[in-house]
């Protein structure tokens, strides 16, 4: 029961949202089962930390990588739903884009999300990771404008075909365990994959064919360079609060999808193969997101590109190995969750406040809406890998990683483009927050549950670049147990 | 018993001979709706292609699976698709950026290729080359109609085609993945071709028009 009620209760609060036609009920009773599952989470998170492992069935398992995934999706899903109560106002009445639409298709979503997480197998694991894509479409297309539809379609055919190669990738695996003596209907299982891996390193070449695959199916939800075109317009297009759902919950939750698969291969045939393709393409997305955000003129595709970025740098934590390099890249995932988080959801009020997002009309920031213009700040400054923030440690982890297994030259593009990230995020900031607003602005206010949503970003991310709590440590290292 | 055993035989030899040739003319199709029929057409056979496999191997599982192909892909699918295509109004022409004669060439070379990639493969694995080269053929026409046809449908169809060369895949090197995957799978189709369907309408809603290689607001 403790891992089937919180998979199963999105899907059902999605069907009863919808029955709630009058917009308030719909909010309410969105936020009520909202904050259950939450609470649901919690109690399956914290029985996984009693237990170690829990199974149930052949399909539900969860682990400490499962557990620390899920807290990361508990905590991105709370803040945006108390987000979104407040910022649903901003969204036109359509026939489809009304609140209950909006929140039985976050449900919806959520619950593709989890079913990705605690999935045992690769095959749901896969058919998850496809339905999170379904689930979404509809969300990128909400606004319904030329962009939006447009983002909607190319999300929706760009993503199936990146995960169609995934679903090869699978099924050369299948065969490769197969013939390498594991029973055929455990052999997607990635537990059996584990413990039998070394079977299959009679079928070296369709391993490492089948990850070649898995990389460039998975790789393309991720947002690796050069799958990535999908990636900048469907976060552009999308409401804010599903802008921040996508960057912080979605491009993490295929993360997972590809650590599980690296875990199974480098036991398989060895570290080395898969590490080097997470090297090179975590590289190439680093070097080229860090080379396009100069030159973006829309704030959200900026930040698009930055959530390329660091996903790449989570790639080559991730790719260097080691204890230090894979805490880095864990704990990246969770800190980089909660910085885009807040980065997205001052892109609500600006969009409010100036009627655009282009960064070249957005003057004077700082004097018309203060309070965002602060939380834009704290967030580039996080973003950037500043101290006090999260993304500090983590950086420097793995920026450690990368010297202590002597990938010097790794290490000094890292620094380059960390520097040249800086750059093009403090020029781009700089110029919305100085100067004087041209146009006349609209006035709006924030809702105190977006508030609350924002300030609770904000503390997750200092304290965790002040000081990780035991707890969390020990959280990460069983993640990194079950990866090992 | 006999007769049904030669029967199955005979198609499994013979299916992937009927698989290039609804490739070929995929390919060369003029009218989206062709394309639509030609589909179902190539599902027809990866249906008694399963039957036959069934029969022979004495499966059950392969029973329910082939149901489900001919339940999503021979009469779902194209259903949902051809009415679509028939409540867009407009032109029935596939709009290609390649001429018939050019794109049947482009397959007639894809279908080599194929052949060519699997050959160590097969060898290594003991498996059937003609099959493995038709779904790769497949899977690589798939790709070109996708990046070759204009109409919004006509990506959807070479998705389609596609994704059948993967699932062709798995039949002939794995005799497919277990049941409860290969449903998902399915179920994962038949909502994906039902979002499709959905925004087809609603690109023709907000641009007037469904020619995909316009839509080009957002770039960079």
């Amino acid at each position: 029961m403790t891992l089937w009620l919180p998979l199963l209760l999105p899907l059902a609060g999605a069907i009863v949202v919808l029955a709630f036609k009058h917009h308030r009920t719909a909010v309410r009773m969105a936020l009520a089962i909202g904050s259950t599952e939450v609470l649901l989470l919690g109690v399956c998170a914290w029985k996984v930390r009693t237990c170690g492992v829990l199974q149930q069935g052949r399909y539900l398992r969860a682990d400490g990588l499962t557990l620390l995934f899920l807290l990361n999706l508990a905590l991105i899903f709370i803040v945006v739903l108390a987000y979104s109560a407040g910022y649903l106002r901003h969204i036109p009445k359509g026939r489809f884009s009304s609140p209950r639409w909006y929140y039985a298709l976050l449900f919806l979503f959520l619950f593709t999300m989890i079913g990705a997480y605690l999935s045992a197998n690769l095959g749901m694991l896969w058919i998850a990771i496809e339905a999170t894509t379904l689930a979404s479409a509809l969300l990128v297309g909400f606004y319904n404008t030329k962009g939006a539809v447009e983002a909607g379609w190319k999300y929706l055919i760009v993503c199936t075909v990146g995960i169609a190669f995934a679903l090869f990738g699978t099924i050369a695996l299948y065969l490769a365990a197969v013939r390498g003596g594991i029973p055929a209907d455990a052999a997607l299982d990635w537990t059996a994959l584990m413990s039998a891996a070394p079977g299959m390193a009679r079928a070296h070449d369709l391993v490492k064919l089948a990850f070649v695959f898995a990389v460039v199916g998975y790789g393309t939800k991720i947002g690796f360079v050069p799958m990535h075109s999908w990636l900048p317009d469907a976060h552009a297009e999308a409401p804010a609060p599903i802008s921040a759902m996508l960057s912080a919950a979605l491009l993490n939750c295929a993360m997972y999808a590809l650590l599980r698969w690296d875990a199974i291969i480098s036991h398989a045939i060895g570290a080395s193969f898969s590490h080097t393709l997470l090297l090179t393409f975590g590289c190439l997305s680093l070097l080229v997101a860090v080379f396009l955000m100069i030159v973006q003129r829309d704030l959200k595709r900026l930040l698009a590109y930055s959530s390329i970025e660091h996903m790449g740098i989570v790639a080559l934590g991730v790719g260097i190995g080691g204890p230090l390099g894979l805490f880095g890249a864990l704990l990246h995932t969770f800190n980089h969750s909660l910085a885009k988080t807040l980065l997205f959801f001052t892109t609500g009020r600006v969009r409010d406040t100036f009627s655009t997002l282009r960064i070249d009309r957005i003057r004077g920031m700082g004097r018309a809406i203060p309070f965002t213009g602060a939380v834009l700040i704290i967030g580039g400054v996080a973003i950037v890998g500043l101290p006090p923030f999260g993304l500090f440690v983590s950086e420097f982890a793995i920026l450690m990683a990368a010297f202590i297994s002597s990938h010097y030259l790794l290490a000094a593009l890292m620094l380059v483009a960390f520097s040249i990230a800086f750059g093009a995020l403090f020029y781009h900031f700089q110029h919305m927050l100085t100067g004087e607003p041209k146009a006349p602005l609209a006035s709006s206010r924030l809702r105190r549950s977006e508030v609350a949503a924002i300030c609770a970003c904000s503390i997750c991310l200092l304290v965790l670049g002040l000081y990780i709590p035991p707890a969390f440590t020990s959280i990460i290292h069983s993640a990194m147990a079950v990866l090992q | 018993m006999g007769l049904v055993v030669i029967a199955a035989a005979k198609t499994l030899a013979s299916s992937a001979v009927f698989l290039f040739i609804t490739v070929l003319l995929i390919a060369s199709a003029k009218r989206t709706i062709t394309c639509i029929t030609l589909f179902a057409a190539q599902c027809v056979i990866i249906t008694a292609q399963i039957v036959a496999m069934a029969c022979l191997r004495r499966s059950g599982e392969a029973v329910a699976v082939a149901v489900m192909v001919l339940l999503v892909k021979v009469v779902a699918i194209p259903y949902a698709l051809l009415r679509v295509s028939t409540g867009l109004k407009v032109s029935p022409k596939v709009s290609s950026a390649t001429t018939p004669a050019q794109s049947a060439f482009i397959a007639a070379a894809l279908i080599l290729l194929a052949f060519a990639v699997v050959q160590p493969y097969a060898r290594d694995f003991a498996l059937d080359s003609q099959m493995l080269a038709a779904a790769t053929a497949m899977v690589l026409t798939g790709g070109f109609l996708m990046v070759s046809r204009r109409k919004a449908l006509m990506q959807v169809v070479g998705l389609l085609v596609l994704e059948n060369g993967i699932f062709l895949l798995a039949l002939t090197t794995t005799f497919g993945m277990p049941l409860v995957i290969e449903m998902g799978i399915f179920f994962d189709l038949l909502i994906w071709v039902l979002l499709v369907g959905v925004f087809i309408f609603r690109i023709r809603e907000t641009f007037a028009h469904v020619d995909v290689s316009r839509l080009r607001r957002l770039r960079g």
